[in-house]
């Protein structure tokens, strides 16, 4: 029984751990070398792609869908979708993905070194090969080279909420649970009923 | 515009359910406390009266009209990202 416990908790928070690391935002600093645009019929990695409902008809299974090709500051290939969100999860609220394609295009280098135009990438989601996922870019800003650090003021903030908002809510089961366990006790018995 | 009527329809439920969760709690949180002082204080008169006189300014108090910030910080954090997100 000790064994299903065990494996229950550690289900729940790879889960959660997993969805976290999906859902929050992270930065990458990339140089864009070029912006694509594919036609994308989601499958059985559908859960993967966002379909938003911002204007355009959802019906249509197969659609193009915007890319964002780049290397990383480690000089490793990374390529982003750019897609709206709209009003659905993630909350991101993304609506300007041509607005985005725009401004990659513009950062487009394609030259390593001095003059390369490096940026801070926002982006959620993950990049899986055998999946053909990729990470959905959320917004592109100019910074001074490859070995910036960016702090993730955002995702502290929330852990921190969502830790305390955690840690309240256990402590509350947990009084509950033992007032009802006082309850229970009197002279007549120990409690176990 | 399908998917803004959801959000805001599924988001109101959602909201409303915690609004009155918190609601109920707080009061009845602090009807406890109010049965604790009136022991405390040495049981002064009665108890219905004690307890209901300390809801009734509970009912008043900031502490109370507070919970309505679970409607307002969700609506102000989407409109924050909606900014962010699209405008800078």
């Amino acid at each position: 029984m000790v064994y299903v416990k065990w494996g229950f908790w550690a289900i729940f928070w790879t889960v959660l751990v997993a969805f976290l690391h999906y859902t929050l935002p992270q930065h990458d600093i990339v140089r864009v070398t070029d912006t694509y645009e594919q036609r994308i019929e989601p499958g059985d990695n559908a859960l993967f792609w966002s379909n938003a409902d911002t204007g355009n008809s959802t019906q249509a299974t197969g659609r193009d869908v915007f890319f964002i090709q780049s290397f990383r500051s480690n000089e490793q290939p990374m390529v982003y979708r750019n897609e709206d969100t709209g009003w659905g999860w993630p909350p991101y609220f993304k609506f300007d993905a041509s607005n985005l394609r725009a401004q990659a295009s513009d950062a487009k280098t394609n030259a390593t070194g001095e003059t390369a135009q490096w940026v801070d990438l926002l982006h959620y989601g993950w990049r899986n090969e055998f999946l053909s996922i990729y990470p959905n870019a959320v917004s592109i800003t100019p910074v001074e080279g490859p070995d910036v650090r960016i702090i993730p003021w955002f995702n502290i903030v929330v852990l921190v909420l969502l830790g305390a908002l955690f840690w309240a809510i256990r402590a509350r089961w947990k009084r509950f649970w033992r007032t009802r366990e006082d309850w229970a006790k009197d002279e007549w018995n120990d409690g176990t009923l | 515009m399908l998917a803004l009527f959801r959000l805001l329809i599924f988001g109101l439920i959602l909201l409303t359910a915690v609004y009155f969760g918190l609601s109920w709690y707080f009061r009845s949180e602090r009807r406890r406390r109010m049965e604790h002082d009136w022991e405390e204080a040495g049981r002064p008169g009665s108890r219905e009266a004690y307890v209901e006189a300390g809801m009734e300014q509970y009912q008043q108090s900031l502490r109370r009209r507070l919970i309505w910030l679970v409607y307002v910080v969700p609506v102000t954090a989407v409109i924050v990202i909606i900014y962010v997100t699209n405008y800078t």
